[in-house]
């Protein structure tokens, strides 16, 4: 018998010459592996993501300053009702082009996308008129409930849309996503929250008005903001911030400045505090981890 | 060793099926074999598994009345256990319980309570978990509570050692400059074990085709989108090679879609789920056993595939590099081409006869036998029963050291605990309990059921 005693393996099926629990050197730490995959945040693209939600914010700042203004009657509704038109068409221009600059390679027939534009335009004024006809019942469907509940229930409606929405940005037009169940949930929520504001205004054509600008802000709007690039993303951004600000200035002032606040801090802040965050990450990986398949 | 009582305390026991109901059955009865007294309490099945039933030979089953949750575990609710769990110890002159899987709320529970009683603790993990989703998180939390006070920790395999002393923090500072993590002495490896003589390898028949056995749960943590994505491309490569899989699952459509897609239904055998003593006989029929798990702390089906006399081709994940020598199996990342890369080097191999099942059967024989595993865990025992008990005072400050708010609401359950027992003392002394006096006789049992 040789007196020296055998290397300790890391194997089961061997008999060896050591105790259950023994555990050599350095064992240990050998299959561990820390961040394995981790790849440093850097401030600017950071900002650069998220953009998308300052925009978000934005847009529901002006839809509010906007209803509150048709509450008290400063805004005709018929002045708003000719804005968000212009929007429309403003915006469908853009997506055009958009479209036309983006799928240049694309080669896609002519005729499908004639067709495409004589849907849009049928199901653009089927919505039309179908919010003009629902508009008186619109305003009566939740009028008997106290204006607490309403703001409160708003309030949470808009807070659900905010959490849900889609931030994502898919600039190509070969990569459009599928919706996703939350995404659609997010709209839901805010068309639902504009529906029961409307109850408070006091003709149809104001809560036809409201409804069709909220349509256009929370449906339109984001389909069409996805497929900006990035400089457009940046001035698209100081636009509708710059304008919420300017909207928000008359009704209250510490509205505007709470609203600059929740601004800067979604854009510039909240990414610096992920950046300094990352010096916490502490992620371990060894062999238990689950594998991922790789299928060809 | 002196005989001793063990109370083996689990959510998944007989007659649900799986490794961890196994392995308490196959322990207690090699432990009973060795002369220890051993009962098991796990939750009822209704409606015909309620109260005690004894099972051979002579294993008493306490089935208590819980409600499950989910996959056959019970709530953690930290203190509806101790009446009962107090009443049977103390009944049944407990010395030490085992506590078995980290996701059984029973075992924490019966660690978490025994101290009251003077009752050692030993805890055996079987599973493996990451670290990142909340689930894990929460578990992870869990278990550390639990591990902070317990006697002895058994593991399955080395990595599973490794995954469960990070996940129940134990390692301590050692008094050397400067001061490093050391694991605590009282975590032990012990493999698994299976009954050889039931995977004795079939007779030898001479043919040109060779079949591959899949034997699994067919989900996405057994690697299934792996077979899928590998079987077609076998069949092309070697006409001579047929599958046979076994088990049912969400991936089953999967499964059919793909041979319904390369008209493969006469190389393709799904036999559906397999009872475990059908196992053999379905191994059998074939010479190479594949096995595409993403994640496995032990692996023991493979074990029974290779005692059974087959070739493995496993992924390399988790504990399976360590279960058997190199030549006994070929390993491939998980990925589909070196997945084929180790099936057509296993077909190469077992086609030129270089793998000789016999022989096979006869070193895993020798690898893995249960009175080996038993005899291990007594050693365990012993370690235990010797080494001085931790008194209060030092369990309060090593619960309040698990974390700034984990710490106080651990160090609450534990004192909510002593004062619910001390309540039970005064409410059902001791004095009034039945204690047991009579042990299963197994010769009584034979004379009795001689005249059958």
């Amino acid at each position: 018998m040789s007196t020296k005693i055998p290397p300790w393996e890391k194997v089961l099926w061997k008999n060896q010459p050591y105790p259950d629990n023994y555990i050599p050197e350095g064992a240990l730490e050998s299959s561990l592996r820390k961040n394995p995959n981790f790849k440093p945040y850097t401030y600017w693209p950071l900002v650069h993501l998220s953009v998308a939600i300052t925009q978000h914010l934005a847009t529901i700042f002006i839809f509010l300053s906007v209803f509150v203004r048709l509450k008290d009657r400063s805004l005709d509704p018929r002045v708003l009702i000719f804005v968000s038109l212009g929007c429309f068409f403003v915006g469908y221009f853009v997506w055009e082009v958009l479209q036309y600059t983006q799928s240049f390679g694309g080669g896609s027939k002519h005729g499908t996308k004639r067709n495409e534009r004589m849907k849009t335009l049928k199901s653009s004024i089927l919505i039309f008129l179908a919010l003009m006809s629902l508009s008186p019942v619109l305003r009566t469907l939740s009028a008997a409930t106290s204006s607490d509940s309403i703001w409160a229930l708003s309030a949470c409606l808009f807070l659900l849309n905010i959490l849900l929405a889609d931030y994502g940005s898919s600039s190509s037009v070969a990569q459009a996503r599928p919706e996703r169940l939350t995404s659609v949930l997010s709209m839901n929520a805010a068309i639902s929250s504009s529906v029961v504001l409307a109850s408070r205004l006091s003709n149809d054509l104001a809560v036809f008005a409201l409804i069709q600008f909220s349509v256009q802000s929370f449906t339109l709007f984001p389909m069409l903001r996805r497929r900006l690039q990035v400089p457009m993303q940046a001035l698209l951004t100081f636009a509708l911030s710059i304008s919420s600000l300017i909207l928000a200035v008359p009704l209250s002032s510490t509205i505007t400045f709470l609203f600059l606040l929740v601004l800067l801090a979604i854009t510039f802040l909240a990414p610096a505090v992920l950046v300094w965050a990352q010096k916490y990450k502490n992620e371990i990986r060894g062999p238990w981890d689950v594998a991922v398949p790789k299928v060809n | 060793m002196e005989p001793i009582s063990i109370a083996m305390i689990a959510d998944f026991f007989h007659p649900d099926v799986g490794g961890v109901e196994g392995h308490i059955y196959m322990l207690s009865a090699n432990l009973i074999r060795m002369g220890h007294k051993v009962i098991v309490i796990t939750h009822s099945r209704p409606p015909d598994r309620v109260g005690i039933r004894w099972l051979l030979p002579g294993l008493k089953v306490y089935y208590l009345p819980f409600v499950t949750i989910a996959s056959g575990a019970t709530l953690p609710n930290f203190f509806t256990f101790l009446p009962y769990l107090r009443t049977i110890l103390i009944r049944e002159h407990v010395h030490l319980i085992h506590a078995h899987a980290s996701l059984s709320s029973l075992g924490h529970e019966g660690i978490l309570h025994s101290h009251l009683m003077g009752v050692r603790t030993v805890f055996t993990d079987h599973s493996l978990f990451g670290f990142e989703d909340a689930a894990s998180i929460l578990t992870n939390k869990l278990l550390a509570g639990t591990l902070r006070n317990v006697d002895a920790v058994i593991c399955v395999s080395h990595t599973g050692r490794e995954n469960t002393v990070l996940r129940g923090e134990l390692f301590e500072q050692s008094e050397d400059d400067p001061p490093r993590l050391v694991v605590s002495s009282n975590v032990y490896v012990i493999p698994n074990a299976l009954v050889s003589k039931r995977f004795q390898p079939g007779l030898l028949q001479k043919s040109d085709t060779i079949t591959i056995v899949v034997l699994s749960r067919l989900a996405y943590r057994k690697g299934i989108d792996l077979l899928v994505a590998t079987a077609p491309r076998i069949c092309a490569a070697f006409p001579n090679i047929r599958f046979l899989v076994g088990g049912d699952g969400p991936k089953l459509i999967d499964l059919l879609q793909m041979r319904e897609k390369y008209l493969l239904q006469d190389r393709i055998e799904l036999l559906g789920p397999i009872k475990h003593n059908d196992v053999r006989s379905v191994l059998i029929r074939g010479s190479i056993f594949m096995n595409t798990s993403l994640t496995e702390s032990f692996g023991i089906a493979i074990l029974e595939a290779a005692c059974a006399g087959l070739y493995v081709v496993s992924t390399r994940v988790g504990g399976v590099p360590e279960i058997l020598p190199e030549d006994m199996i070929s390993f491939a990342d998980p990925n589909e081409d070196d997945v084929f890369r180790a099936v057509s080097e296993a077909i190469s191999l077992v086609s030129a006869g270089k793998h000789d099942p016999i022989k096979a059967h006869e070193r895993v024989k020798r690898f893995y036998d249960w009175a080996q595993v038993a005899e291990r865990t007594e050693r365990v025992y012993h370690t235990v029963m010797k080494s001085e008990q931790r008194d209060l005072w030092d369990r309060i400050t090593r619960t309040m050291r698990l974390g700034r708010y984990a710490g106080p609401i651990y160090t609450i359950i534990l004192l909510v605990d002593c004062l619910f027992f001390l309540f039970l003392e005064w409410w059902m002394p001791r004095e009034d309990m039945d204690f047991v006096t009579h042990h299963w006789n197994h010769r009584r049992f034979a004379s009795a059921t001689r005249g059958l």
